[in-house]
């Protein structure tokens, strides 16, 4: 099997902020079509790990390959990424994020764009300055979800916002996710109602990988769910 | 070029507030100054011979002090809210090269520049032209076009040259941890440092440039013996290259070095 198979390749990745080793040697092998979850307490390098792969920060050592290429100009071209902080310019109106978006990436699909912004309850001519957190999450989201990327990074896309955002939101990764040609890597420290989501789990632990497997393998094996193992492996 | 549109078209968006702002502050001191000239019965008597006036110097005071040192403070805000605010994100995350990037700042820049250049010049001529009985003064309005196209094209050229000193000096600071202010400071230093060097070690190779005298290029003809001012094109020919090359290296630092996080 080459590379190029799989959505994403990571082999020994690190990365050090001034005194914190942030990453201290991830290895993951990420196949094509399936959603993963990227498990982990606040500070265990979830975000880093994704910033890595989307090429926002640049990691001290290891390798990384992202449909059998190394990080570059090429390979945004294929990410998805939607990260944890309010990245939007508050002065646009949701249709001119849209519009932004769409001029950069050649997989948008204006279509998709116009029935989630429906679905997420968002109304195209609001300011982002007005919106509430849930509501910009769900444009972050809406972001995403509205291209054919093969890789899709959300960083925390449940933290801090109500529970019907956060329903919205399963139903939309769920509703949009496009089988084979796409992978959906989510990282998130509240399992709970999002363990429906998962068809694979990696558990980070202060930089390095704890468990991983198919989420189905490890509630068999460990006979319980996603959510107790969350809670066993850090207490 | 829709991709490169969208990202000038971000940048002035984020400028226009303050530079509307400015407009409006320059306007208004010049108004003020007007309506102080008109009411000082000396200068309605012989604006000329109460040159300059108080007043005057006040209204263009704005522009001449104040403008160059806030297009350079833009120049370092316009990359440093986009940390601030977070959007480095979404702009990093864009499969653009960095030196399209730093080119759309610097185009917001320069649009900028040129309207309150507009604002500044045009607001001086509108009140002040006819008090200082500039109509026949001056050779005609075609040579204050001229001369006012001179000054624009100057400035710019000045300005732009700083704007991408400023944007390397901030790329690079925003690639160390710690003492990113002496950092960037001492960038800045060395970059303006290096135009210059360079436009004096490759002014031997292109003395073959002609020299341009600036009363010829303004037409000033009465001031020839007066005044001698030359623009030597061999040592801007440096200059430009070592700007250009500056450019192209934010560019690829921007793209390649930089990380969103502070």
């Amino acid at each position: 099997m080459t590379t190029a198979e799989h959505a994403l390749v990571v082999r020994d990745l690190r990365k050090r902020y001034s005194q914190v080793e942030a990453l201290k040697g991830i290895s993951m092998t990420l196949p094509r079509g399936e959603i993963w979850g990227l498990l982990g307490p606040n500070g265990s390098g979830k975000s880093t790990f994704l910033k890595c792969v989307a090429g926002l920060v640049k990691p001290d050592g290891g390798e990384i390959q992202i449909l059998g290429e190394t990080p570059s100009r090429r390979t945004k071209a294929q990410i998805a990424f939607v990260p944890e902080v309010e990245s939007l310019y508050r002065w646009m109106t949701v249709g001119q994020v849209l519009d932004f978006t769409a001029a950069f990436f050649d997989d948008w699909q204006p279509e998709t764009a116009l029935e989630l912004l429906e679905f997420m309850h968002l109304d195209g001519k609001s300011r982002v300055s007005s919106l509430s957190k849930g509501m910009r999450t769900r444009l972050r989201l809406i972001l995403a979800l509205a291209r054919r990327a093969p890789l899709v990074l959300l960083d925390e896309p449940f933290s801090g916002i109500d529970p019907s955002s956060r329903d919205r939101i399963v139903e939309g990764i769920i509703r949009e996710f496009k089988g084979e040609e796409q992978t959906v890597l989510i990282s998130t420290h509240a399992v709970g109602d999002t363990e429906q989501l998962f068809d694979s789990v990696v558990f980070l632990a202060e930089g390095r990988v704890a468990l991983q497997g198919s989420a189905e393998e490890l509630r068999r094996s460990r006979g319980r769910s996603i959510n107790d193992l969350f809670k066993e492996v850090f207490p | 070029m829709k991709r490169f549109l969208k990202l000038v078209r971000k940048d002035l968006e984020t400028g226009r507030l303050p530079v509307l702002l400015l407009s409006g502050i320059t306007l208004a001191l010049m108004v003020w100054a007007r309506l102080r000239l008109v009411n000082a019965p000396a200068v309605v008597e012989t604006a000329e011979s109460y040159w300059p006036s108080i007043y005057l110097v006040l209204a263009l005071a704005v522009p001449v002090t104040f403008f160059p040192l806030w297009l350079i403070w833009r120049s370092v805000q316009t990359l440093r809210l986009e940390w601030r605010d977070d959007t480095i994100y979404t702009l990093l995350a864009l499969p653009v090269p960095g030196w399209q990037i730093m080119l759309a700042k610097l185009v917001s820049l320069c649009m900028e520049y040129t309207v309150l250049f507009a604002v500044a010049t045009g607001g001086a001529l509108l009140l002040f032209g006819g008090v200082l009985n500039m109509g026949t003064a001056l050779p005609g309005p075609s040579w204050v076009a001229l001369n006012i196209f001179w000054l624009y094209l100057g400035g710019l050229l000045l300005f732009t040259a700083l704007a991408v000193q400023t944007q390397l000096a901030v790329v690079v600071g925003k690639m160390v941890g710690r003492v990113q202010g002496i950092v960037t400071l001492w960038v800045w230093i060395l970059a303006v440092w290096f135009t210059s060097r360079l436009a004096e070690l490759l002014q031997p190779l292109f003395r073959w440039l002609p020299v341009l005298r600036l009363h010829e290029l303004m037409r000033l003809d009465e001031l020839e013996t007066q005044i001698i001012l030359e623009v030597h094109p061999a040592g801007q020919v440096g200059f430009w290259l070592a700007t250009i090359g500056i450019f192209a290296l934010t560019g690829v630092l921007f793209e390649r070095c930089v990380e969103v996080n502070d």
